[in-house]
């Protein structure tokens, strides 16, 4: 009997079905303001350990009483919106935070010129003219302001093998079956790499670069969690493509500081930096820049910075941070950056020939 | 009717729910098809087809230029890019292949597999001239291998599942399934932390003053091919000792008293039995790996890149129509393989067998047997067992009570802290919990009625039933990133109609529903070849009789595939548990996340607590495993 109601259970529930549901967009939103600032980010700005984004909602709405923060994390990051833009679908947030230079080239590259955010009124901006020389992100269409910045660098552990000086290094005997390097493809600080060696070698002569690594055994994983949390960590090789704040963490976790000594070959890191832009279509655009003149005051830079674990987008003389942070975090002697220009229309096809070169069999 | 009689108050009372009933019961397969058939169009087949339409039209007229760029591409096709590029000229293909054959040779020569170790073994090899396989090519190589390595590490324990009774066996057959629910991230952490240069294998062999050896560099082919088997020996064990314990013992017992010895009996009867459940597991389990993708990018790198890899990519720099051809070409591989291996099956289905289980024998009945060879041999078989999947998966948990200084409880405390002060916009831990378990149990529910309806409705149908058959099992052959992709532009952005309307599908019941089309493919393999196997006479007399033909199934038919239907309900809501592409669509920007879903977020620059989040996935999983085989159970015979 039991075996019966089970059956007939399990036939009967399965015609309850699909419940589809039909909207209709854009008519209840008019022109009134809610008093809801609805921003784009990535998952670690509010779902880390210690996330910058819970701070970043508590205080704004602390400063700006009767308004609320709400965060959102699309899955595909920026391609969502770009996607939702070639479609006419709705894009129902007011600011993203969290663009790179990349991300600006991939939209202007799918969208038209210029599309997806407004051209920022920077007056409107108090504290953007204390964002540091360098951080310019190089956009012709002014619609991003940098809020912080990452290097890239190597990590390496420094009872194997000696700090490399220069990126021809990598390609001696000396670095043999030494390097992990991350996906270019899929993972930001795998394209960073791939940038930098671009800057290095022209974009004639990046690949011949790249032949030299390979043949000296560079190994070239999924990600950086897959490479660092996976491979560096277990033991698996001396060097890793990296963070240059990767000591912050590692003197947190009590890890042994020899296995991560950061080094800056060439004396130089590739600078990553991050913006933030408002959406053509923002329902609270005056919030909106409200929150990027909050984003760039000291107190949230010092906050962004150290939990971020980033560096800050300001000139240090606006910005406050732990002895702890200064100690660990490395600036690299000279920053490199592809700038926006050199990106467009190339990004892609630089990326597709670099992952054919090792995928091909 | 009413069979109440005497009082017509009662008569009438009951009248109508009875003949309600009926209704029902008439039509109740009828209703299960079209329920299954409208979430199948709604869940599968208009994402899948927002996304395909991208290959066929370029600017809204009908195109060929992508499948002809892709399939003269040596990169996607290697060596047989010049034969889709002039498939005219066959006296040069032929000429080149002669050439290539020509060059073919073996050789005998002294070889040193274990580096280090002066042991000389007589090797042949046979020198195959280089041909370049392309990314298509070298995914079928890799998926070969790997199917070759799940079926060798799995068929033993399906033996030893079905033939021996040991302490903990139920147990150890619910938790078979468990490599499946991994994420792929924890599945790499996991192996690095077994086969890495400090492993724990490494550490174990070294008291033996071996070692250190560089496992994963060494043949991170092999290392991918292990991985692989990690997730579908379990799969292949599993749906093997479903059709196992079904075997007939009466056709061995006859065969026996006929004469056979054990061995011509097992290799003249029960192996027959056994082989469509062996090659379903071989089938899944090659579909599965050509469609792999982040475990050969973490543990084998880039050089071992996909099909699907590039698939991803080319999604992710918004070129869809190239990522669809790429996705149609390895669905139509896929499609093609079940349709072979369809109609086989329905080729193999044999006489009635009302079943009457074999017996166990005792594992280790006493010290004399266990030292026989075939125990030692299972003894063997059980040390590798351990190493590839016990290993990595204690590994994983090791990893989730230590940091950089040793034991800490820290990423425990994480989670412990997220859940109680966490903000809602963040991923709490109950809720991915809650959510997978709801989650699992509804999409048992939906998806193995589903597979039930798909079994009966093609195991009598002959070829036809073997097309339908085919096309139902498109959510195994087509591309994950690709679904995903259809889920996000179909029915999370809508299809837009006239009037401003939107049609759009998200939350809970999308992502339920989507898992159980992901889902019911495995109830309709592990349910039909069983049903094929029964005698039609026994359903014909039932009709005649005057049973429905649902209550003919539920009556006759299904108790005695039960044992197909429960492995195919455990499947079900394994893949629940461990489905994440498209979860994680669906459940953007609210409360519907999963425990997969959780790993990823909580993944920074620390994977301390997504280890600790995929440990509770692990220890949440296995329960609900055991609790899922042991009311299942229930229902076999």
């Amino acid at each position: 009997m039991k075996r019966r109601a089970f059956v007939g259970a399990v036939g009967g529930s399965a015609v309850a079905g699909i419940a589809g549901c039909l909207t209709r967009n854009g008519n209840d939103e008019g022109d009134d303001s809610d008093g809801i600032l609805r921003i784009a980010t990535y998952e670690s700005m509010v779902d880390g350990e210690n996330p910058a984004g819970t701070w970043l909602k508590e205080a704004f709405e602390e400063e700006y009483p009767d308004t609320t923060l709400e965060w959102t994390v699309p899955n595909n990051a920026i391609n969502d919106y770009i996607d939702r833009e070639r479609q006419n679908a709705e894009i129902d947030v007011d600011v993203y935070l969290g663009v790179n230079i990349d991300d600006l080239v991939q939209v202007d590259d799918n969208l038209e010129e210029g599309g997806l955010f407004q051209e920022l009124d920077v007056d409107r901006i108090d504290n953007a003219e204390r964002i540091r020389d360098g951080l310019d992100m190089g956009d012709p269409h002014d619609r991003v302001l940098a809020y912080d910045t990452g290097y890239i660098c190597l990590v390496y552990d420094e009872t194997v093998v000696d700090e490399p000086q220069t990126l021809d290094d990598l390609t001696e005997p000396a670095y043999e079956d030494a390097l992990l390097a991350q996906n270019a493809q899929r993972s930001d600080p795998g394209k960073a790499f791939l940038l930098w060696t671009i800057d290095a070698y022209g974009e004639d002569d990046y690949l011949d670069y790249w032949r030299d690594l390979e043949d000296n055994g560079v190994r070239i994983l999924d990600d950086w969690s897959e490479s660092y949390s996976g491979a560096y960590m277990n033991g698996e090789r001396p060097m890793v493509v990296s963070y240059s704040t990767d000591q912050v963490f590692a003197a947190d976790a009590g890890n042994d500081m020899s296995r991560h000594q950061i080094a800056f070959p060439n004396d130089q890191g590739y600078a990553n930096p991050e913006g933030m832009g408002i959406f053509e279509g923002a329902a609270e655009l005056d919030l909106a820049y409200e929150f990027l003149d909050f984003a760039l005051s000291s107190e949230a830079q010092a906050v962004i910075a150290q939990r971020n674990v980033q560096f800050p987008a300001v000139e240090s003389e606006h910005v406050d941070l732990d002895e702890e942070f200064d100690r660990y975090a490395h600036v690299p002697p000279e920053a490199v950056t592809i700038g926006y220009d050199a990106l467009r229309g190339n990004l892609d096809g630089w990326v597709e020939e670099w992952a054919r070169e090792f995928a091909s069999q | 009717m009413s069979r109440s009689g005497g009082s017509s108050r009662f008569g009438r009372r009951w009248h109508r729910p009875v003949a309600a009933r009926r209704w029902l019961e008439r039509r109740a397969l009828a209703l299960t098809a079209l329920a299954t058939a409208l979430i199948l169009a709604v869940m599968l087949y208009l994402p899948v087809a927002v996304v395909f339409v991208n290959a066929i039209f370029d600017d809204g007229v009908a195109t060929l230029a992508f499948f002809r760029a892709v399939l003269t591409d040596p990169f996607y096709v290697g060596v047989l890019a010049d034969v889709f590029a002039e498939p005219l000229a066959v006296g040069t293909h032929l000429e080149s292949l002669v050439g290539w054959l020509a060059a073919v040779s073996i050789s005998v020569s002294l070889e040193y597999p274990l580096p280090g170790v002066p042991l000389p073994v007589p090797w042949p090899s046979l020198e195959l001239p280089a041909f370049r396989k392309g990314l298509f090519g070298f995914t079928a190589y890799q998926a070969a291998l790997s199917t070759v390595a799940s079926v060798a590490l799995g068929l033993p324990a399906a033996s030893v599942l079905a033939n021996y009774e040991f302490r903990g066996r139920r147990t150890l057959r619910s938790l078979t399934i468990l490599p499946f629910v991994l994420p792929g991230i924890m599945v790499a952490v996991g192996f690095y932390a077994m086969f890495g240069r400090a492993g724990t294998l490494n550490r174990l062999l070294a008291i033996g003053g071996l070692g250190p050896f560089p496992f994963i560099e060494w043949n991170p082919l092999a290392i991918v091919i292990v991985a692989h088997a990690f997730y579908n020996a379990p799969l292949v064990a599993r749906v093997t000792v479903a059709a196992w314990e079904s075997v007939d013992v009466r056709t061995v017992e006859t065969a026996r008293s006929l004469g056979a010895s054990p061995r011509r009996a097992f290799r003249d009867v029960v192996v027959p039995q056994l082989l469509p459940a062996v090659l379903t597991g071989a089938l899944l389990t090659f579909i599965f790996t050509f469609m792999t993708f982040p475990i050969v990018l973490a543990l084998g790198g880039l050089q071992l890149a996909t099909v699907e890899v590039w698939i991803y990519d080319r999604v992710r720099q918004l070129a869809y129509a190239e990522a669809a051809t790429l996705a149609i070409l390895e669905t139509m591989l896929s499609l093609a393989l079940t349709y072979a291996y369809l109609r086989y099956e329905s080729a193999h289905s044999g006489l009635a067998r009302a079943a009457t289980a074999p017996s166990r024998e005792p594992l280790f009945p006493d010290l004399r047997t266990a030292l026989s060879p075939h125990r030692l041999a299972i003894v063997g078989y059980g040390l590798i067992a351990v190493v590839v999947f016990v290993g990595p998966m204690a590994s994983l948990v090791a990893g989730s009570v230590t940091d950089g200084s040793g034991f800490t409880l820290r990423h425990y405390a994480f989670l412990l802290e997220r859940q109680l002060e966490g903000a809602d916009y963040q991923t709490l831990p109950w809720i991915a919990i809650r959510n997978s378990l709801l989650f699992g149990v509804a999409t048992l529910v939906v998806a193995v009625p589903m597979g039930v309806v798909v079994s009966v409705v093609t195991v009598r149908a002959g070829r036809g039933g073997a097309i339908v058959d085919t096309l139902a099992m498109l959510p195994l052959a087509v591309s994950g990133v690709v679904f995903g992709i259809g889920l996000l532009q179909g029915l999370v952005f809508g299809i837009p109609l006239p009037g401003g309307w939107r049609f759009q599908v998200t939350g809970a019941v999308a992502i339920v529903a989507a898992h159980a089309v992901a889902a019911y493919p495995f109830v309709t393999r592990n349910v039909s070849p069983l049903l094929s196997n029964l005698d039609p006479a026994m359903i014909e007399s039932a009709r005649a009789l005057g049973a429905s033909r649902y209550r003919a199934l539920r009556d006759i038919e299904l108790p005695l595939v039960a044992s197909g239907i429960v492995a195919g309900a455990a499947f079900a809501f394994a893949i629940s548990i461990g489905e994440f592409s498209s979860t994680v669509i669906l459940a953007s920007g609210s409360q519907t996340y999963t425990m997969p879903v959780a790993v990823e977020r909580y993944l920074g620059r620390r994977s301390g607590p997504a280890i600790a989040m995929g440990t509770v996935l692990l220890g949440v999983t296995a329960a609900s495993f055991v609790v899922v085989d042991r009311v299942g159970g229930r229902f076999e015979r």
